[in-house]
């Protein structure tokens, strides 16, 4: 897909992220249907607030946010704790996701089985259907994390913020998780920014990586496009 | 670090110090009573409370019992009976008051100009206790167990209510966040985020409410709400202390066995119960065949 010609999702422009004083300044950004944006950097130094304010979930010090994406359901965030219900089954957790990416208005009388739907293919996707009824809190952490996936993949959402999702992972469930991840954006042409500590994961599954240098946003290149 | 614990040392001392003075000035420095009421306590033991009535255990002798087993008309029964009834009834519908507002006094889930509001509504029915709550509503339906159960539940709203959004204000943030970043709304994040999480603590507070209510409901009839006070105050009224100690036994057994159904209760939704437990059967084995037990359970 070429990035540069579709309408971006989301479009931040002098943005300054932080909670008194700001950790990063000055962000100016286009994030386009079919990208993954990486941000690394040590800890402590903002990513978490930036992905935080994107997400709504912070108030920006300066500049602005534009988002392109459906209210409900469009944006779909994995904190870095994974923001899961730990006494829910499995199949609440990946329900509320199918529930955020679903209209009940739009089509009332299917609305329960497109669900249901989603809710088994993306528990099944994540190897999980065995677990289905389990409360979250009896499953190992690398269990967590694919929930906290298949929560997104049955949300379907335009762009999809990650919080160190894949860190702690084993190699196993880093392939299953990412290749999962990288088959969703690449069907449905969503976009995906991550924050990754292994800059080497990043720039490999990344179209574009940033990193965090003394207060500003820094590109390291567009590495998908070198090699294509 | 030791600066800030010799001062946390003196604010302690100084507050054990400030009762001591403030007790002093209640009893007008008169401590004899408190040394002095042992042999008073030991004869009022020997000679009005032990030992206790138990015939009122049996059934009464009007009316005629139908029941095979003497105990189930017994005054102590039917009293004992009546107030857990109450209880239960006044512990669903507090429930349900409670848990319908308390995700609106939650400071975390809605805006002050809403959660502020509704705290005092239920800092306003925590406020008056519920005996006092029962004297209310005898006025307005009358004696009997219908005023109790209205006290109560008035009481347990307020009550558990201010147990409730403190539990969802303390939950985790991160679930709060991933839901909103999804768009859901205030009601689902409510109902499928917030009580979900919450629920094991919400299950505890349930369940104390009830163990409460029904340690309650046996004063209550103090004031004529129905219930085994009915029957205290009756004895206590005529100084027929021997059948005021077989109830205050009768309550003390109920109230025990409450506590043990409700962490029976409980240990189905604790972490704890994700690891297995050694069973009861496992300590009165010999150790090595106790450990054979255990892991023949926990293979399972």
């Amino acid at each position: 897909m070429n990035h540069a010609d579709s309408k971006p999702l989301a479009t931040l422009e002098n943005l300054s992220v932080g909670y008194d004083e700001p950790l990063i300044s000055k962000i100016n950004m286009e994030i386009r249907p079919g990208e993954i944006i990486s941000i690394v950097g040590s800890s402590g130094i903002g990513k978490t607030t930036l992905l935080r304010t994107i997400a709504g979930l912070v108030a920006p010090l300066e500049g602005s946010i534009n988002l392109n994406v459906q209210q409900r359901g469009g944006l779909g965030y994995i904190p870095q704790k994974l923001g899961l219900i730990r006494h829910a089954s499995v199949t609440h957790n990946v329900g509320l996701g199918a529930r955020a990416g679903t209209n009940f208005r739009e089509e009332p009388l299917t609305w329960w089985k497109r669900r249901s739907e989603r809710v088994s293919e993306a528990i099944a996707l994540m190897g999980l259907s065995d677990k289905a009824d389990e409360p979250v809190r009896r499953l190992s952490g690398g269990q967590q994390k694919r929930v906290a996936t298949a929560r997104t993949l049955a949300q379907q959402p335009q762009l999809l913020l990650a919080d160190e999702f894949l860190s702690e992972l084993d190699e196993d469930n880093i392939e299953v998780v990412v290749q999962a991840v990288l088959n969703y954006l690449e069907k449905s042409g969503a976009a995906m920014i991550l924050i990754e500590h292994n800059i080497a994961r990043a720039v490999e599954i990344s179209h574009r990586t940033f990193s965090v240098r003394e207060g500003r946003l820094t590109e390291f290149t567009d590495h998908r496009s070198e090699q294509e | 670090m030791i600066r800030r614990k010799t001062t946390f040392s003196l604010i302690g001392v100084g507050t054990v110090i400030a009762a001591i003075v403030v007790f002093d000035s209640l009893i007008g420095g008169d401590w004899s009573p408190l040394f002095g009421g042992k042999e008073n306590f030991i004869e009022f033991w020997q000679e009005d409370l032990w030992p206790p009535d138990w015939s009122l255990l049996e059934a009464r002798k009007y009316p005629a019992c139908e029941a095979s087993i003497g105990f189930f008309c017994s005054k102590a029964y039917i009293g004992m009976l009546e107030t857990i009834k109450m209880a239960f009834v006044a512990t669903v519908l507090g429930f349900i008051g409670a848990i319908l507002l308390s995700p609106l006094a939650a400071r975390n889930l809605v805006p002050k100009f809403i959660s502020f509001p509704v705290r005092i509504f239920m800092a306003a029915t925590r406020s008056l206790p519920s005996l006092i709550w029962a004297v209310i509503f005898i006025a307005i339906v009358g004696l009997g167990p219908l005023a109790g159960v209205l006290a109560m539940t008035f009481y347990t709203i307020g009550y558990l209510g201010k147990l409730q959004y403190e539990e969802m204000e303390g939950m985790r943030s991160d679930p709060l966040e991933a839901s909103r970043a999804m768009g859901l709304s205030r009601s689902e994040i409510t109902f499928l985020v917030v009580i979900p999480e919450a629920s094991n603590g919400l299950l505890s507070q349930l369940l104390f409410m009830f163990e409460y209510n029904v340690r309650h409901g046996t004063v209550l009839g103090l004031v004529g709400a129905g219930g085994i006070g009915y029957y205290l105050n009756f004895y206590i009224g005529l100084f027929m202390y021997r059948q005021v100690m077989t109830f205050i036994i009768v309550i003390f057994v109920v109230v025990v066995l409450l506590d043990i159904l409700s962490m029976f209760v409980r240990s189905f939704v604790n972490e704890e119960s994700d690891v297995k437990r050694p069973s009861w059967k496992t300590i009165f084995l010999p150790p090595e065949a106790a450990v054979k037990e255990h892991l023949e359970n926990t293979d399972e």
